[in-house]
């Protein structure tokens, strides 16, 4: 069973009585353990699709399955839910809370999961963050990390829930290449070895190369859909 | 929960300047009303007390229909050979002292001027441990029973330009009708100056011997009023021991009335209760600029932290959630501002209680104004009770979470997607 299966995917922005066709028939499904670009001009639908993904949007018209549950019939606290586990995302400008230590913030995905005694969060987070190479940076405020260790918190925070499915929105578009890269290859190793998708979307041809699978978007439209050796 | 309180008291000092301005607002607003609270409460205490020790007691009785013209004074409604009714009423509990006395309408001439005041015909042995006039003598000395001597209030002695040892002339009506009325006259010395802070007493009450009273009234073994004085303050007593007498009375089958202290000084209350009214008025402006503030600075946060408000739904925090970190955070403005307010106005309060406000700064005229509305002289003390703190706290805390409602609800409220994409 696909982990994401989109079908006849629609979404219309409006803005008074201009309508922008964000999405315009998009079908395609996503695998576990895929490590998947979305690439595409600006304003091609890239972030769209990931909002969708992330349950943070919903589509105007067609079908999206997640894990094979049909998403359209749930409600915003299910939805939150469902995000708050099995969804990790990657933020563009790392979204971190600026008044929590590197730890903190990746230990703020497990407080709201619940279930967990401080222990055992310390420990998941301090491991997560050693495995993104941040083991030494724990005490460290977002202000005072570079801009690869900030999106490196980024990800271990995405990671720490053990989601099945990690969500980027252009992950390397704030970084130097070098960072860019040091950061998608590190999404590539937790893909092998963790078992985790990764989808993200990207306009960086040097990221794209590093996707196993390339999804190319135009006006909201695939325009190509390929698997890579 | 506990981690949310942690996310929400970092969230205030994130922005250390304006949080310390918001709280400031909500700490001096709170201080103030504290202050301005204890204060009235406290000059309210001071004029019930300065009413009861020098002019009312505890509780009077009058011959029937006189309470209804006790401002005109009357000297027709006598009660007439009470001693032994007032001995039944002796056994009754809480009653330390019964005095008999006759107020009527009189003038001081000093040899070139006179000036209206009202004499009080006072048992001099009793009157003592009903009123604080013996006690408050600054001059001179006390009266003696058969003697021909006034006790007269500082303010009016200044205004007679009297002192102690000066002979003055009383002019005391005796009877009045609609046009006319008689008079006597007795020259009188001045044994003693009192001072008992009550503006309407120290500026217009003269006190002399009842025996001498009855005689220049004509009254032989009336008198106008008794008071009776209790061993307690409590309200309920009051009204009680005032039931008590009233049985007393209709047993005896006299007509008599009998009146409490809050009957007595019925129209002081009312302003009383109509400045209560304004007090409250007063403390929701101030608790609605207060709470205004913080819906200015959560609103701020709000807008500022749009991105982050964004993320967390993202990470799978709900409405309520995010709801939640906002209103904790206006919570703790609210926790912080009220119990340093509560510190700031205690402080406040315990000074004005010890050392009081003085009104001599304000000038003659002020106090004068002043003293027309309120039975207190000189300083106002204020009256501070852990009551006023506790709930000025909880009104302080409730508030600001109240204010924080809007804001968090807008955050709440916020879409998922137009948070992250906000710049």
């Amino acid at each position: 069973m696909a982990l994401v299966k989109f079908e006849n995917i629609f979404k219309i922005y409006k803005t008074g009585n201009i309508e922008f066709p964000a999405l315009n028939d998009v079908s395609f499904t996503i695998d576990d353990r895929e490590f998947l670009s979305i690439a595409g001009p600006s304003g091609s639908g890239k972030t769209t699709i990931l909002n969708i993904i992330g349950c943070l949007d919903r589509a105007t018209s067609g079908n999206f399955f997640f894990n094979g549950s049909d998403i359209r019939s749930k409600n915003e606290n299910q939805l939150a839910e469902l995000r708050k586990s099995g969804i990790g995302f990657i933020f563009q400008t790392f979204n971190l809370i600026p008044i929590f230590t590197a730890f903190e913030n990746v230990e703020f995905p497990l407080i709201l999961k619940g279930n967990m005694s401080p222990g055992e969060r310390r420990e998941k987070s301090e491991s997560i963050l050693e495995e993104v190479g941040l083991k030494d940076f724990l005490t460290r405020k977002p202000s005072e990390l570079s801009g690869g260790q900030q999106q490196r918190v980024s990800i271990a925070r995405a990671l720490v829930k053990g989601p099945r499915l990690i969500l980027a929105d252009e992950p390397t578009a704030n970084l130097d290449s070098d960072s860019g890269k040091d950061v998608v290859e590190l999404m590539l190793e937790l893909n092998k070895k963790m078992g985790v998708t990764f989808v993200f979307s990207t306009h960086d041809r040097m990221v794209m190369d590093f996707a196993e699978r390339l999804i190319m978007l135009k006006d909201g439209k695939i325009e190509s859909d390929k698997k890579r050796g | 929960m506990k981690n949310l309180i942690k996310l929400g008291m970092r969230n205030i000092f994130r922005f250390k300047k304006r949080t310390f301005i918001t709280l400031s607002a909500v700490s001096i607003g709170l201080a103030l009303l504290i202050i301005g609270i204890t204060l009235m409460n406290g000059i309210d205490k001071q004029s019930f007390n300065n009413i009861i020790n020098s002019q009312t007691s505890h509780i009077k009785i009058f011959k029937t229909g006189y309470f209804e013209e006790k401002d005109e004074l009357p000297t027709d409604k006598v009660l007439k050979d009470c001693l032994p009714f007032l001995e039944t009423l002796k056994k009754i509990k809480y009653i330390e002292g019964i005095e008999r006395r006759i107020l009527f309408p009189c003038s001081l001439i000093n040899g070139s001027d006179e000036l209206p005041c009202i004499g009080a015909g006072i048992e001099t042995e009793l009157d003592p441990f009903i009123f604080n006039v013996k006690e408050s003598l600054v001059e001179g000395e006390w009266l003696e029973e058969d003697e021909y001597q006034i006790v007269i209030g500082k303010d009016f002695a200044e205004d007679m330009r009297l002192k102690t040892g000066d002979m003055v002339t009383a002019r005391m009506i005796t009877s009045k009708d609609d046009e006319n009325f008689t008079w006597n006259a007795m020259d009188f010395e001045v044994k003693g100056i009192f001072e008992t802070k009550n503006p309407g007493v120290d500026s217009g009450y003269i006190f002399l011997p009842l025996k001498l009273t009855r005689e220049a009234m004509s009254m032989n073994s009336g008198v106008t009023e008794v008071v009776v004085r209790l061993g307690t303050l409590d309200f309920d007593r009051i009204q009680e021991v005032k039931t008590l007498i009233k049985e007393e009375i209709n047993k005896s089958g006299l007509d008599y009335d009998v009146f409490s202290w809050d009957q007595l000084a019925g129209d002081f209350l009312a302003i009383s209760k109509m400045k209560t009214k304004n007090t409250a008025i007063l403390i929701m402006i101030m608790l609605f600029i207060a709470s205004m503030g913080i819906v200015n600075t959560m609103l701020m946060a709000v807008l500022e932290r749009t991105r982050e408000i964004g993320m967390m739904k993202a990470l799978g925090m709900n409405r309520w959630e995010i709801k939640k970190v906002f209103l904790i955070e206006g919570g703790f403005i609210g926790v912080f501002g009220s119990l340093l307010g509560c510190i700031l106005g205690g402080l406040g309060g315990w000074y004005m209680e010890v050392y009081g406000l003085t009104m001599k700064s304000f000038g003659k005229t002020y106090q004068d104004v002043v003293s027309s509305i309120y039975p207190v002289k000189d300083t106002f003390y204020a009256d501070l009770t852990f009551d006023v703190l506790l709930y000025t706290f909880l009104l302080g805390t409730l508030i600001s979470v109240a204010a924080t409602y809007y804001p968090a609800s807008r955050a709440a409220k916020m879409d998922p997607v137009d948070a992250l994409r906000h710049f």
